[in-house]
C-alpha cells in the first residue's frame, strides 16, 4: 500500500485531534483555579475533555478519578485513530498502549509489593488494553507472583516467566525493568513488519527517545543505586539513535559522576546535566521537553509516515501527565509561578 | 410484523429469598433483566403511602448494587477433573434443576462422595506433573542442541557450577558486549523460538557476582536431570522410558475408576448442572438493586409470557415476593426495551441476514417480511435457472438437516426454490434454453425489456420502502422528519414527480409541460431545506433552529444534492437486476461455446458440468451479495435504524433441549 493511501486520512484524523490540544492560555487558567471542581469544570466546559465529563458530577469527583478521566480520553483518542489502520500497522500502534499499561502495571505492583491496598489502583485505564490480561487477578493479586501468573499466555508472560524463581527481595525491582525491557523488544519486533521508510523514523524518533531515558538510567543508577557496571549495561534499552552500543557501555563503565558527566558532555544532549541542584528537579522536564521538539522535528521532516501517529500518542500523554501534574499542585496548593516550571508544556515559548 | 410487546416486571422480595427468586427466572427464561438500580433512579416504583409500604419505601432510601463475586473457578475444576476421570461429556439436564437446593451443601456432597477417588485423582495429577518435568528436561536438552555430552561429569564438578539458560536475542546481544567482565564460561548453544540458549560454566566463588549478572539479563534457568549419568542421549533414552511406564500405571489407575461411572454419574450431572445455575444466578444477582432487608429485580418479559410468569411465581412464593406489572406507557426514562422478532415460517431465517445490519428498535417495524420476500425476489430474477436453483435449494436442506445451521441452510433452500420459479419463467435448465419452454421471457432475447423491468422492479421496492419510513417515523410522531424529511412524505412526493418527469420527457406520457414538474421540484426541494424552522413554527415553538443556523443551511444545502443524487442512483442501481439476469445467461453461453470447441463428446460435457459448477459457487455467491448490497443500501437506508436491542432472557440451555 501507498504511503499516501495508508496515511493520508489518518493523518488529517491526527490533525484535527491535535487541534484538540489544550493551548498555553488553558494551562494557563487551569493553573488559576482553586480546587479540583473548579479544574474539573474548565476542563468539561472549555475543552475536548468534556467528552469524558459529560455525565459526571465534577462537585464530587475525586482526584484520582479525574486523572483516570483524562488518561482514558487518552485512550478514546488512541482508539479512534487505531480504526484507520489494519494489519502489521494496526497491531504495531496497539504496541503502543504497551507503554502506558506498563507504567500502571508497575504501580499495582508496587501496592502489591508493599502489601497496601489495590483499590486505588481499579479505575486504571490501560490494565489489559494491549496484554489483555485479566484485570481481576491483577487486582487481587497478593504477591509478585500471582501478577505473573496472571500473565500466562500473554506476550509479557516469557520476559516475566524468569522472575518465578523464589527470590523475593529484588522481585518488585525485577518486575519493573523486566516489565519496561519487554516493552522496547516487543515495540521492535512489531515495527520490523512495517515498511522500510517506516522503521527508519522510528528508529529515529524511538532512539532519541531511548538515548535520553538510557543516560538517565546511568546517571541515576551511578549517582543513587550503586549498581554494578554490568547490571547498569544489561538494564539499558537496546534502540538508541545517536549514542552507540560501545559509548552506553563506556558509559556504564564510567569510574564515578564525574567520568559520567565528562562522556556525557560530549553528546547532544549535555543540556541534561548541569551540575547543579536543579539537574535532578529538572532532569525528568528538559528530558521530557526536549523530547517533544525533537519529535517536532522528525515529524515535520517525515510527512506520511508512521511518525506522525506514534508523536501524536506521546503528545497526547504529556499533555495528560500535565494535567495530571496540574491538578496535583492544585491539590497541594503550589504557587502558579513555581508550578509552571514543573511542566513539560513550556508556557512561554520554549526554555 | 410488529415486535412482540413487552411490560416490565418488577420483583421486590426478602433478601433471604434472593437466591430461589433469581433461580425461578432463570427456570422460567422469559426475563430480559434490567439494570435495577438504574432503573430505580430513573422512573419511581409507584407505591401507595400506606402502613404495610413503609418498610419498602425505607429501603429504597438506601439502595446499592448487589456487589459479592462468587469464586466457581475451584468448584469448575474439581468437577471438571471427575469428568475427565470418568470419561462423561458434561451435559446441563433440565430435570435436575431445583429452586430450592443449597448449593453449598450440594457441592460438599460432591466432594465428601469422591474422598475415595480423590486419592486416585492426586495420583494421577502428580503422575502427570512429574511426565511433564522430564518431558521439560528432554526438551531442554534438545534445545541446547547438545548430543553426547557428558552432563552427569559438568553437574557434579566441585569447584564448578554448570547451568544451562535460555535469554532474548536482545538481552544476548548485552552479554555478547560485555564478556570480558563476566565471572563465567559462556557458551552459545543456538537460537529457539527467538531465543538465545547458552550453557555457563561458573567458578562457585564467583557464583553471586554472575548470579546477579544473569539476573539482570532477565534468563530463564532450563532445568537439567539430578542424579542422572553418562551422555545426554542415554539420559534422554533413561527419561523416556520412565515417561511411557508412568502413562500406562495413569491409564490403569483410570480404569479402576470409571467403573465407578454409574454410582457418580447423576450426582456429577446434578452438580455440573447447579454449577452452571449458579453462574446465571450471579448473572441475573448483577442486574438488582440491594436494600437492608429487601431486594428489587426488574426485567422485560414478553406480553404473552407474562401469565406464565405470575402462576409459577405464585406457586412457588406465594406472597412472599411481590411482582409489580409496568406498562411501557408510564415509564418515561431508561433503556429502551429489548426486541423479540416474531415471523412465521416462511421468513424466520432471514430474521439473520436482517441482524446483521441491525436489530430492529423495539418502536421499528420488523422489516424481515418486506426483506426476505424481496431478496427471493431479487436473487431469482439475477440467477433465474432451474437445475442451479435445484442444487442451491438442495445444499441448503443439507446444511439445515446434516450441518444444522438452520439460519443459513434455510435462507438457501429459499433462494433455491426462487431461483427455480424465475428459471421457470426463463425456460432455463442448468444454463441450457432448448430443453423446457419459456413461461415469460427469454432474457437474452429481450435486454431492453429485462433492463427496465428492472427499473420498475426497483421502483416498486423503494417505494414500498418509503412507506416504511412514513409508518416508522408516524409512530415515532417525528413531524420534521414525517412530513418535510427526505424520506417523510415531501420526500416520497419528490421520489414520484422526479419519476413522472423522466416518463415525461422520454414518452411524453401526460403531456404536461415540463417546467411544471421543475417548479414543483424545487418546491418541494425547498421544503425539505426549511424542515426544522417549518416544523417549529407549526408547533409553535420559539426556537426556529436547534443549533445554529449557518450550520443547519449548510448541511440542509448539502442535503438537497445528496436528495438529488441518491434518488437518481437509488432507482439506477436496480439495472443491475437486469444485468445480472443477463449475465447469467452470458456465462452459460461462454461455457456452451468452450464445450462444442472439444473434440470429444466426453468433454464437452465434462466443460459443462465444470462451467455450471463456477457459474454456481462464483455467480452465485455475486448475486447474493449484489442482492444483499440493494437490499442494505438502496432500500433499508430509507427507513430502517437497526438501533434495537437483541431479546436475551435470563435462562439456561439444557442438552435435553438439543
Amino acid at each position: 500500500m501507498g504511503n499516501i493511501s495508508r496515511f493520508a486520512a489518518v493523518n488529517t484524523k491526527i490533525k484535527t485531534l491535535e487541534g484538540e490540544f489544550l493551548l498555553a492560555k488553558d494551562y494557563r487558567n487551569l493553573l488559576e483555579q482553586k480546587s479540583i471542581a473548579d479544574a474539573a469544570r474548565y476542563l468539561k466546559s472549555e475543552t475536548a475533555y468534556n467528552e469524558v465529563l459529560e455525565n459526571i458530577d465534577v462537585n464530587q469527583l475525586r482526584r484520582s478519578t479525574l486523572e483516570s478521566l483524562t488518561k482514558q480520553k487518552m485512550l478514546i483518542n488512541i482508539d479512534k485513530i487505531i480504526h484507520y489502520f489494519n494489519g502489521d500497522y494496526k497491531r504495531f500502534i496497539n504496541t503502543l498502549y504497551a507503554k502506558y499499561e506498563i507504567i500502571e502495571l508497575k504501580a499495582v505492583a508496587r501496592a502489591v509489593f508493599n502489601g497496601m491496598d489495590t483499590k486505588p489502583f481499579r479505575n486504571s485505564v490501560f490494565i489489559g488494553k494491549y496484554s489483555k490480561v485479566d484485570e481481576e487477578r491483577i487486582y487481587n493479586a497478593k504477591y509478585i507472583r500471582d501478577i505473573i501468573e496472571a500473565f500466562e499466555g500473554t506476550a509479557f508472560y516469557k520476559y516475566l516467566q524468569p522472575l518465578l524463581d523464589n527470590n523475593i527481595k529484588e522481585n518488585l525491582f525485577r518486575f519493573e525493568m523486566v516489565l519496561d525491557a519487554s516493552y522496547y523488544e516487543i515495540l521492535q519486533k512489531e515495527w520490523e513488519k512495517l515498511d522500510k521508510h517506516d522503521i527508519e523514523v522510528l528508529e529515529k524518533g524511538q532512539g532519541i527517545m531511548a538515548d535520553l531515558l538510557n543516560l538517565q538510567w546511568i546517571y541515576r543508577g551511578i549517582k543513587f543505586f550503586n549498581l554494578s557496571p554490568e547490571e547498569l549495561l544489561n538494564y539499558t534499552i537496546h534502540l538508541g539513535y545517536r549514542l552507540n552500543r560501545n559509548f552506553i557501555k563506556q558509559l556504564c563503565y564510567s569510574k564515578g559522576l564525574e567520568e559520567f558527566y565528562e562522556l556525557a558532555s560530549q553528546t547532544r544532549y549535555s543540556f541534561l546535566f548541569k551540575n547543579d541542584q536543579t539537574t535532578d528537579i529538572f532532569m525528568e522536564r528538559r528530558l521530557e521537553r526536549h523530547m517533544y521538539f525533537e519529535l517536532k522535528a522528525v515529524e515535520r521532516d517525515n510527512p506520511m509516515t508512521i511518525i506522525t501517529t506514534f508523536a501524536y500518542i506521546v503528545f497526547m500523554d504529556i499533555e495528560v501527565r500535565d494535567i495530571i501534574s496540574i491538578i496535583e499542585m492544585i491539590r497541594y496548593r503550589m504557587p502558579e509561578a513555581e508550578a509552571e516550571k514543573y511542566l513539560i508544556k513550556a508556557l512561554n515559548g520554549g526554555e | 410484523m410488529p415486535v412482540e410487546k413487552m411490560k416490565i416486571i418488577g420483583i421486590v422480595g426478602s433478601n433471604s429469598d434472593l437466591d430461589k427468586v433469581a433461580r425461578l427466572v432463570i427456570m422460567n427464561g422469559n426475563m430480559h433483566m434490567l439494570n435495577a438500580v438504574s432503573e430505580l433512579s430513573n422512573n419511581c416504583l409507584e407505591l401507595k403511602a400506606s402502613e404495610e409500604n413503609i418498610d419498602t419505601m425505607k429501603e429504597l432510601a438506601d439502595i446499592k448494587p448487589y456487589s459479592t463475586k462468587v469464586d466457581f473457578s475451584e468448584d469448575e475444576k474439581i468437577i471438571k477433573a471427575f469428568h475427565d476421570v470418568l470419561n462423561i461429556k458434561p451435559a446441563v439436564m433440565r430435570r435436575h434443576i431445583d429452586v430450592s437446593f443449597n448449593y453449598h451443601d450440594l457441592m460438599e456432597n460432591l466432594k465428601s462422595s469422591y474422598v475415595a477417588a480423590k486419592d486416585t485423582l492426586e495420583k494421577i495429577e502428580s503422575l502427570n506433573n512429574q511426565i511433564e518435568l522430564k518431558q521439560t528436561y528432554i526438551q531442554n536438552f534438545r534445545y541446547a542442541k547438545i548430543e553426547d555430552l557428558d552432563v552427569g561429569l559438568l553437574l557434579n564438578l566441585k569447584y564448578f557450577d554448570f547451568s544451562l539458560m535460555s535469554l532474548s536475542r536482545e538481552k544476548y546481544k548485552k552479554l555478547k558486549l560485555n564478556y570480558e567482565n563476566i565471572p563465567s564460561f559462556v557458551i552459545h548453544l543456538g537460537v529457539f523460538d527467538d531465543n538465545d540458549i547458552i550453557a555457563a560454566l561458573t567458578p562457585k566463588q564467583l557464583e553471586e557476582d554472575a548470579e546477579r549478572i544473569f539476573t539482570s539479563l532477565n534468563i530463564l534457568k532450563l532445568d537439567v536431570p539430578i542424579g542422572y549419568t553418562g551422555s545426554t542421549t542415554s539420559i534422554i533414552k533413561v527419561l523416556q522410558q520412565e515417561i511411557n511406564e508412568m502413562r500406562s500405571e495413569i491409564d490403569e489407575l483410570k480404569s479402576a475408576v470409571q467403573l465407578s461411572k454409574e454410582k457418580y454419574g447423576t450426582v456429577l450431572a446434578e452438580c455440573y448442572t447447579m454449577l452452571n445455575l449458579e453462574k446465571k444466578v450471579e448473572d441475573v444477582k448483577s442486574e438488582i438493586a440491594q436494600g437492608k432487608n429487601l431486594f428489587f429485580m426488574f426485567g422485560f418479559v414478553p406480553v404473552r409470557d407474562i401469565d406464565k410468569f405470575h402462576y409459577q411465581f405464585n406457586s412457588v412464593f406465594q406472597d412472599k415476593v411481590v411482582l409489580v406489572t409496568i406498562d411501557l406507557e408510564d415509564r418515561k426514562y431508561g433503556h429502551s426495551p429489548p426486541t423479540k422478532l416474531k415471523n412465521n415460517i416462511i421468513f424466520k431465517p432471514f430474521e439473520s441476514l436482517v441482524e446483521m445490519y441491525g436489530t430492529p428498535a423495539y418502536n421499528e417495524k420488523d422489516p424481515t417480511p418486506f426483506f426476505g420476500l424481496s431478496y427471493m425476489i431479487l436473487f431469482g430474477a439475477m440467477f433465474g435457472d432451474l437445475g442451479q436453483g435445484f442444487v442451491i435449494f438442495a445444499a441448503g436442506l443439507i446444511l439445515k438437516y446434516l450441518m444444522k445451521n438452520i439460519s443459513f441452510g434455510g435462507i438457501l433452500s429459499r433462494l433455491g426454490l426462487s431461483s427455480m420459479f424465475f428459471g421457470l419463467l426463463y425456460g432455463s435448465v442448468f444454463g441450457n434454453e432448448e430443453v423446457i419452454p419459456h413461461l415469460l421471457i427469454k432474457p437474452m432475447e429481450n435486454i431492453n425489456v429485462m433492463l427496465i423491468s428492472a427499473i420498475a422492479l426497483g421502483i416498486v421496492l423503494i417505494s414500498i420502502s418509503y412507506i416504511y419510513s412514513l409508518i416508522n417515523l408516524y409512530k415515532r410522531k417525528d413531524m420534521e422528519e414525517g412530513i418535510f424529511g427526505r424520506e417523510g412524505v415531501v420526500g416520497y412526493m419528490f421520489f414520484w414527480v422526479l419519476i413522472l418527469l423522466i416518463l415525461e420527457v422520454v414518452m411524453n406520457t401526460l403531456g404536461v409541460p415540463i417546467w411544471i414538474y421543475v417548479a414543483v421540484l424545487a418546491v418541494l426541494l425547498l421544503l425539505m431545506v426549511f424542515k426544522q424552522p417549518l416544523s417549529h413554527i407549526i408547533k409553535g415553538n420559539k426556537d426556529l433552529y436547534e443549533d445554529s443556523p449557518a450550520d443547519y443551511y449548510i448541511e440542509a444545502g448539502f442535503g438537497v444534492i445528496e436528495t438529488i443524487l441518491s434518488v437518481l442512483s437509488n432507482i439506477i442501481s436496480f439495472i443491475r437486476v437486469g444485468a445480472f439476469a443477463l449475465n447469467h445467461v452470458g456465462l452459460y453461453i461462454a461455457f456452451a461455446t468452450m464445450a462444442n470447441m472439444m473434440s470429444s463428446k466426453a468433454a464437452g460435457i465434462a466443460v459443462l458440468v465444470v462451467g455450471n459448477i463456477i457459474i454456481i459457487g462464483l455467480e452465485g455467491l455475486i448475486v447474493f451479495i449484489q442482492s444483499l448490497r440493494l437490499e442494505y443500501y438502496e432500500l433499508f437506508s430509507k427507513f430502517y435504524s437497526g438501533y434495537g436491542i437483541p431479546y436475551k432472557p435470563a435462562q439456561i440451555n439444557s442438552s435435553e433441549d438439543r
